[in-house]
């Protein structure tokens, strides 16, 4: 049973009145409920995350080639793996949401409902978003369990990991509200493609900014200052490597991060809903 | 159960092809697996995209597996100080790259300082220096980069190192005693035996830790032969002759604290008895001893 027939059953006993009465955040929750309970019942996000604890149990003799270095290769590879993993998931799993409902044709029984295009966009991302946060929780666990047993006891690292497991979290949120967006006017094919070069050109953002400064022509200046402040800026989510040496990112640095992860999601989401509302689906 | 059965043979016969194809595939020329590396470590960080750690830890990993293979190939003990004869030519770029994706790992920077001076000291020097720029709370660096000096016998710039190494933040007090060494007997081997001492106390790469081992049995054993030496002319003095075994001094070197074999030899540190040479002269190490000669 597909997510949006799951949906309108609930929609249907509920009745379209119930619906309406609910408010807006709760028909954005319905809708989020029931996009995770998708993808939970999506074998391949079950098989991503089984993948990555045996990866990172693989790391734990790994870590014997590496010279006594098995905790901060366990953290590199772990951490590293966490955000891999979750971009193919916000890739393959964010591109279809808003497609594959226009593809079934199933969309036109949600919009029948008193549901807005805005609701449902949002209800699809915060649905993926608690997919990726189950992930990230249970692999952010799987690595601290690894340091435990290479560390034979305790170690630091199994607590000092979280912040940087945060700060991958956000990319991944942003990556999925960009996925999300592609998805709400292209094909799935580009739209992943499309998304993967953003998720490439995010971890450039230092070289647009210098190609902006270091540019002889004013119009190649703008353009990739343009470029650096509308894409986006996905070093201030790198923290894995610092992570493994056992440094903690400042709480302030955090903040920001978390405030422009915000900030970006809202825009990224509204263009979304903008998109979509003006989308003819007769 | 028939589709089990055509899955085990068609396994058992990508196996044997396999096994057929690999023996009969020469070996890679050894000036491929010599080439220069592709990427330096400022392009490798560039397309790391944010997973400079992980991809550190594979340049990292590689150097040790470099270094390790050329060891097994050449049947050499692991003295990792003393490897200048492998041609480890690819070892600093390895170790640049990875120093360069993730400043912040130390381990790199002690294995640049520990081989390297036996191959190239200039680069040994540069990437400890590059270290100590990118990590400049560590008093550990400054060690390593003091170790490089004594090693080329530079004890003056050794003793400079340690003295600005001794005034960080958290540095022990034995910095500041390696400076008074360095400064006053650089070249002995009682400044030898703290460097390898605190080699031992402080890494935690158990390659460094084996070969500081093995340095300090080296040391322990020259002090024991030295001492050896002193009995010998001592009996040489009294009988005017040398003795013909280890049993005419073995009274002498059991008050000496040494450990004798049941034909009263002394044993060297690995626990292998000293062998008499020059006509029971002089004492040498056995053949067999695994203490390394120089």
């Amino acid at each position: 049973m597909n997510q949006t027939t799951s949906l309108n059953k609930s929609i249907s006993l509920n009745g379209s009145s119930a619906i309406s009465r609910r408010p807006f955040g709760g028909r954005c929750a319905a809708i989020a409920l029931n996009t995770f309970r998708e993808a939970v019942r999506d074998r391949v996000l079950y098989n991503l995350v089984l993948f990555v604890l045996l990866l990172i149990a693989g790391a734990i003799f790994l870590g014997e080639l590496s010279g006594g270095q098995e905790s901060k290769i366990i953290v590199d590879l772990g951490l590293s793996t966490m955000l891999l993993f979750g971009v193919f998931i916000s890739l393959f799993v964010g591109v279809g949401l808003v497609y594959k409902e226009i593809e079934r044709r199933t969309v036109y029984a949600i919009f029948a409902k008193p549901v807005s295009r805005g609701e449902f966009l949002i209800g699809k991302y915060f649905g993926l978003c608690l997919t990726l946060l189950v992930n990230v929780a249970i692999m952010g666990a799987g690595i601290s369990l690894a340091l435990l047993y290479v560390h034979r006891g305790w170690d630091p690292l199994v607590i000092t990991i979280w912040p940087a497991i945060l700060l991958i979290y956000l990319e991944l949120m942003i990556i999925t509200a960009v996925a999300l967006l592609f998805s709400s006017f292209s094909s799935p094919a580009l739209s992943a493609l499309l998304t993967f070069f953003v998720f490439i050109i995010g971890h450039f953002s230092a070289d647009l900014k210098t190609l902006s400064i270091s540019m002889n022509s004013a119009a190649a200046r703008w353009l990739f200052a343009g470029l650096y402040y509308l894409l986006p800026n996905l070093n201030n989510y790198s923290y894995i490597t610092p992570a493994a040496h056992g440094v903690v990112p400042a709480t302030s640095n955090v903040l920001l991060a978390l405030t422009y992860a915000g900030l970006y999601i809202v825009v990224i989401i509204a263009a979304g809903t903008l998109i979509l509302s003006r989308r003819n689906f007769k | 159960m028939s589709l089990i059965v055509i899955m085990i043979l068609g396994l058992a016969g990508t196996v044997t092809i396999s096994r057929v194809l690999d023996s009969r595939r020469s070996r890679i020329n050894a000036a491929y697996e010599e080439e220069s590396l592709y990427l330096n470590g400022n392009t490798a960080k560039r397309l790391a995209l944010g997973f400079n750690g992980m991809v550190a830890d594979w340049y990292w990993m590689r150097s040790l597996q470099y270094v390790g293979k050329k060891v097994l190939d050449s049947k050499q003990g692991p003295m990792l100080d003393n490897l200048g004869n492998l041609n480890l030519k690819l070892l600093a770029p390895l170790l640049d790259t990875t120093t360069t994706l993730d400043p912040a790992f130390i381990e790199p920077y002690e294995y640049a300082a520990i081989i390297l001076p036996g191959i190239d000291t200039e680069a040994a020097i540069r990437i400890t220096s590059k270290g100590i720029a990118a990590n400049p709370s560590s008093w550990k660096l400054y060690h390593q980069l003091g170790y490089i000096y004594w090693q080329g016998g530079d004890y003056a710039t050794a003793a400079q190192t340690y003295s600005v190494g001794a005034k960080i933040p958290g540095a022990p007090e034995w910095m500041n005693a390696m400076q008074a060494k360095m400064s006053l007997e650089g070249g002995s081997r009682n400044t030898a035996e703290e460097i390898y001492s605190r080699m031992l106390e402080e890494s935690t790469d158990p390659n460094v830790r084996a070969m500081a081992t093995v340095r300090l049995k080296q040391l322990d054993s020259l002090n024991q032969r030295d001492l050896i030496r002193k009995v010998l002319v001592s009996f040489k003095a009294r009988r005017n002759q040398c003795p013909d075994s280890w049993q005419e001094i073995a009274a002498v070197l059991q008050t000496l604290k040494f450990s004798l074999d049941k034909h009263g030899s002394p044993l060297d540190p690995e626990g292998v008895p000293y062998q008499l040479s020059n006509n029971g002269c002089d004492v040498e190490l056995d053949p067999h001893s695994p203490i390394p000669r120089r």
